[in-house]
């Protein structure tokens, strides 16, 4: 019962976030017919600076269907948007109720801190999985609308890149939400963290390696390898972070 | 033999920050019994609840149900298997309705009373499709009580049952109170309340707390024959006597008169009183009221 209350408590957010995604991914799919016929119209010397340096390169990678997918579905719609809704899905923590409505009630039950955290984060994470998976084999079953194709494993290790990083974002509005007794502060610093992290790879690493780089599986679409690496990181920091989640729980007075 | 505790705390303290809201609460509740746990607003009741239930973490002390250390995780888990509990904002999920509340419920308590379910949804005339956001006070405070009552417990640990609550609702929060008693199976009842009157009618026993102590305990009836007040009237101003008899809680010096409440019955303060040579002499009946104003004023005078 516990997995259905927790599913009751972020339903919404879960499927507002799922009509959302798809959206999104069907979007890319759709204006990609578009992006064609505008595709002559940019100079092939490009501009001068930075600006310009950009457009180039979007260009370039829109002149093949799965470039653009990349560039503007998994590396930058769809990264952004699962990463709100990851912080979404773990603010309120275990009480994901308004104001934590409902947790003395919880808390007189016969139930262990760590299974009702356990519950909560099993079913955040598998909602989690299924917006960064679903969405991404939107791409694969919308493409032959638009006369193309793009390969349904290749949409797969996307999403699993989307939910791998998503989770530590995740975990952390997890952890921030166990500490702190509304459900603003958790969100805002979450984002606030993902937008710090966004600029340092904007500004210091061009490499695809940060967090930001994996959720785009920004090595894997240039090199066609699994970022092993990240994903293992990526997963080693949500536990890191859900069992300091854990251990605040465990300790905190209401 | 005296009964077996179901509720014992020793020295237990509660610290938040610079504010220490329980300071060496002392507390012991026998099985069987209906205690009303009697105090001010902030004068600890919500905390030392919350630390029975193993909600909050006592800085200092021991804390023990049914023999087992609140505190522990295992201990606090076995606790809770055999409470019932109402909190004081008869905090429920809003999203539910009554009957998934319900339903909810019952599935974490094996001795879940599917009969009193039953007889409660209809004697409370709870609408099993609406949502409990949409109940009103009174309908949730009824609901919670249900909660509480079903699951089959040893103890009920019902945290201000009547606040906010108009005295029609209330009166049959008591009533349900009372009659789940009555029908024998010895669950321990543990309330909390500022209303004095309320616990005067359902509680056979009774601790008042203030500023996170407990100031008085006992059996109701105990308290009423060991507690009196004696007024010793002069003919001139009373004299500024110490009254050194065990058991004088207060004096009270008011021009010609002396009002000395007693918690050892009044013959001994009588005796003393004789000494003084006094114009008059009376002892007057006290109530709980009296008892829980003068056990405060006391220990504000401390």
């Amino acid at each position: 019962m516990l997995w259905y209350k927790a599913w009751l408590e972020t339903r919404w957010r879960f499927l507002i976030g799922l009509l959302v995604l798809v959206c999104s991914a069907a979007a890319t799919v759709f204006t990609y017919p578009k992006v064609l016929q505008l595709l002559p119209l940019v100079p092939p010397e490009g501009a001068g600076g930075e600006l310009g340096r950009r457009i180039t390169e979007a260009a370039a990678l829109a002149r093949t269907y799965r470039g653009f997918v990349w560039s503007q579905g998994f590396g930058q719609d769809l990264m952004r948007m699962v990463t709100l809704f990851a912080a979404l899905l773990g603010v309120g923590g275990v009480f994901s109720g308004s104001s934590g409505a409902g947790s003395l009630f919880t808390l007189s039950m016969p139930v262990s801190r760590n299974r009702l955290l356990g519950t909560r984060t099993a079913i955040g994470l598998v909602e989690l999985l299924v917006l960064a998976i679903g969405p991404a084999l939107v791409i694969p079953l919308l493409s032959p609308a638009v006369g193309q194709r793009y390969a349904i494993d290749e949409a797969l290790v996307h999403g699993v890149c989307l939910f791998a990083a998503g989770s530590a974002f995740f975990s952390l509005a997890m952890l921030l939400s166990t500490i702190f007794s509304d459900a603003w502060r958790p969100l805002l610093v979450t984002l606030a963290i993902a937008l710090v992290l966004a600029f340092c790879g904007q500004v210091f690493d061009g490499s695809g390696e940060g967090i930001f780089g994996l959720m785009a599986g920004d090595v894997y679409f240039r090199t066609g390898a699994l970022p092993w690496w990240g994903l293992a990181i990526s997963a080693g920091t949500s536990g890191l972070l859900l069992y300091g989640a854990a251990a605040t729980f465990a300790r905190r007075d209401f | 033999m005296a009964d077996p505790l179901t509720i014992e705390t020793t020295g237990v303290r509660k610290r938040y920050g610079g504010v220490e809201a329980v300071r060496g609460l002392d507390l012991a509740v026998p099985a069987g019994s209906l205690c009303g746990f009697l105090g001010r607003n902030g004068a600890g009741k919500t905390t030392t609840i919350k630390i029975l239930l193993g909600m909050v973490r006592p800085t200092g002390g021991a804390a023990r149900v049914f023999g087992l250390p609140a505190d522990a995780p295992a201990g606090s888990l076995a606790i809770r298997r055999r409470t019932g509990y109402v909190s004081e904002e008869k905090d429920l999920y809003d999203y539910m309705t009554v009957e998934e509340m319900v339903r909810f419920t019952a599935r974490f308590f094996p001795r879940w009373r599917r009969d009193l379910e039953q007889r409660y949804l209809q004697r409370f005339e709870l609408p099993l499709v609406a949502r409990v956001k949409a109940l009103s006070r009174g309908t949730r405070t009824m609901l919670a009580l249900l909660l509480a009552l079903c699951r089959g417990a040893d103890l009920l640990i019902l945290d201000e049952p009547t606040a906010g609550l108009d005295p029609a609702v209330a009166e049959d929060v008591l009533q349900a109170l009372v009659a789940h008693v009555a029908s024998g199976d010895g669950t321990t009842v543990f309330f909390s309340s500022h209303q004095i009157a309320e616990v005067e009618q359902i509680a056979d026993r009774v601790a008042v707390v203030d500023r996170g102590r407990v100031v008085v305990s006992g059996l109701l009836d105990d308290l009423r024959e060991r507690y009196c007040r004696v007024q010793i009237v002069f003919d001139g101003a009373a004299p500024e006597a110490a009254f050194r008899t065990p058991g004088v809680a207060r004096v009270q010096r008011t021009g010609r008169v002396l009002t000395v409440t007693s918690s050892a019955g009044a013959g001994p303060v009588l005796a003393e009183a004789r000494t003084l040579g006094p114009a008059s002499v009376e002892v007057v009946p006290i109530t709980l009221k009296d008892i829980f104003l003068e056990s405060v004023a006391a220990q504000r005078e401390d």
